[in-house]
């Protein structure tokens, strides 16, 4: 029910035609990568998938966050532009209800993005390296693990934006989050964990250190408390207006 | 109303915005990594530059490239969004004053807050100098004419992608494409830096100029003269058309 409310409010804000723009415009890093220097990468020795994420995949992940944060930004802009969270409020809905809904059509759009990315990639390797054999299983792996790395901003953003009744500020403080975590070392074990850096992160980097788990445990923890911070956060606004 | 007093209504308007604390946070964020890392500049891996010049660039290199861009994305949000709540802009356009004054006059503002940006990372590059030149007793501070100049030139470059980024945020309403193209253009300025076509794209242009700056202080690292011939009329004719299209689409859905 929330989730049908949720997406209908959506419909004329241009949320999902932006998050399907950004997706091809993301999938579109590696093929051009791959028509300007082929040479370049065609000659490297291992696996296909994984030389076309370590050339692409930064600046495709900042691509996503960047697209994440403009979504959450939008979504409660929609809801504080004129005065709808008041109306929200006094409805018999629970604020936690609308935030979850918020939360799971996010990380939908995600996902589909995420998957037209790995669309891309297999296409990429395809048509590039000849020795490339399709393997579904190794292909969900990729996915679900750059899904799940990059969860906790979605959910943290969500949580900013829902705080911060002016866009501008909810952007900003996104922008410069994304911003203090670009120039931190990003070598650091625990720096690379946190929200805003673990989009970073490529499924067999995280392997070959045997931090791949680690990754979606933390990542999925962090993603329930944020989730549950938010729902703090929402009863204790409620004692300050 | 003439121009100056708009941009004062302008600059009042968004007294309240914390848009301040918005370009000022990032600015001491661009240097924390700078001041913890100094000893880095030392170890400069056989390029030939100075670790006072290594300080300075490897600071700015960040900011020029991702928060000029994406700070210059969120005042456009600012400016646009204050009036569109209760809808001010529309009390706006019904005064006896003509739309495109009150579109320029928005945008003189956009270009005072970059500048303030600018001035208070001149002021966050001298305190971090100063910092480190205490801590590692090495003068890591440069002079202030070359400084300024540098910061200049950036300023300088920002003003077309600027007028770029209030084109597309007057032109397009919803505000999840205008950030989300304004956000996303940052994205491949690196790979365009590196392509012939680079002057056609504005958001690239602060990064050329810090770029250029490095090869000068860096022999062979990058090009140490900047390409005035395509870029200069290209870029002027990328500002005036933006500006352009910004002044004539200014209110046009709050008209119709």
């Amino acid at each position: 029910m929330s989730l049908f409310i949720e997406s209908k409010k959506l419909k004329r804000t241009g949320y999902l035609p932006a998050y399907l723009a950004g997706g091809f415009l993301a999938a579109a890093f590696p093929v051009v990568n791959m028509l300007v220097r082929p040479e370049n990468f065609t000659s490297l020795s291992g696996n296909p998938i994984d030389i076309l994420m370590s050339a692409n995949w930064q600046m495709i992940a900042m691509l996503n966050i960047l697209i994440s944060i403009c979504g959450a930004c939008m979504m409660y802009h929609t809801e504080y532009a004129d005065n709808a969270m008041q109306k929200m409020s006094v409805l018999p809905i629970r604020q936690g209800k609308m935030f979850f809904g918020k939360f799971i059509i996010s990380a939908l759009v995600l996902s589909a993005m995420v998957v037209i990315e790995m669309v891309a990639f297999i296409g990429c390797a395809k048509y590039w390296f000849p020795n490339y054999a399709f393997d579904l299983i190794e292909t969900l792996k990729i996915t679900g693990f750059q899904i799940v790395v990059t969860l906790p901003t979605v959910m943290l953003m969500l949580v900013i934006a829902s705080a911060c009744k002016n866009m501008w500020v909810s952007l900003g403080i996104g922008v410069i989050l994304v911003f203090t975590l670009s120039i931190l070392p990003q070598d650091n074990a625990v720096l690379s964990l946190f929200p805003f850096a673990s989009p970073y992160q490529i499924l067999f980097e995280a392997m070959e250190n045997s931090r791949a788990a680690l990754f979606l445990i933390v990542c999925g923890i962090e993603t329930v408390v944020f989730g549950i911070a938010e729902l703090i956060y929402l009863k204790a606004r409620r004692c300050f207006e | 109303m003439s121009y100056l007093s708009l941009i004062g209504v302008e600059l009042k308007k968004i007294r309240r915005s914390k848009i301040f604390l918005i370009l000022l946070i990032p600015i001491i964020m661009m240097w924390i990594p700078g001041i913890i890392n100094v000893d880095m500049n030392f170890d400069l891996r056989g390029i030939p530059i100075t670790p006072e010049n290594n300080f300075f660039i490897q600071g700015f290199m960040g900011m020029v490239w991702f928060m000029i861009p994406a700070s210059l994305v969120i005042c456009t949000v600012l400016l646009n969004q204050t009036e569109r709540s209760n809808k001010g802009i529309l009390k706006m356009l019904s005064l006896p004053v003509s739309t495109t004054k009150l579109c320029l006059a928005k945008f003189t503002v956009l270009l005072i807050l970059a500048a303030v940006q600018m001035i208070l990372s001149i002021g966050a590059y001298y305190i971090c100098a100063a910092i480190v030149t205490h801590t590692q007793d090495y003068n890591f501070i440069l002079g202030p004419l070359y400084v300024c100049k540098n910061v200049c030139n950036i300023y300088a470059a920002a003003v077309p992608m600027a007028a770029v980024y209030w084109a597309v945020s007057t032109v397009i309403q919803s505000p999840i494409f205008s950030v989300g193209i304004g956000l996303a253009s940052i994205v491949p300025s690196v790979l365009m830096i590196n392509t012939k076509i680079w002057f056609a794209y504005p958001m690239s242009y602060p990064f050329y100029l810090i770029m250029v700056a490095y090869g000068r202080a860096a022999e062979g690292v990058y090009e140490t003269q900047i390409a005035w011939l395509p870029w200069l009329p290209v870029a002027i004719g990328i500002t005036i058309l933006a500006l352009t299209v910004s002044c004539v689409r200014f209110g046009a859905s709050e008209r119709r």
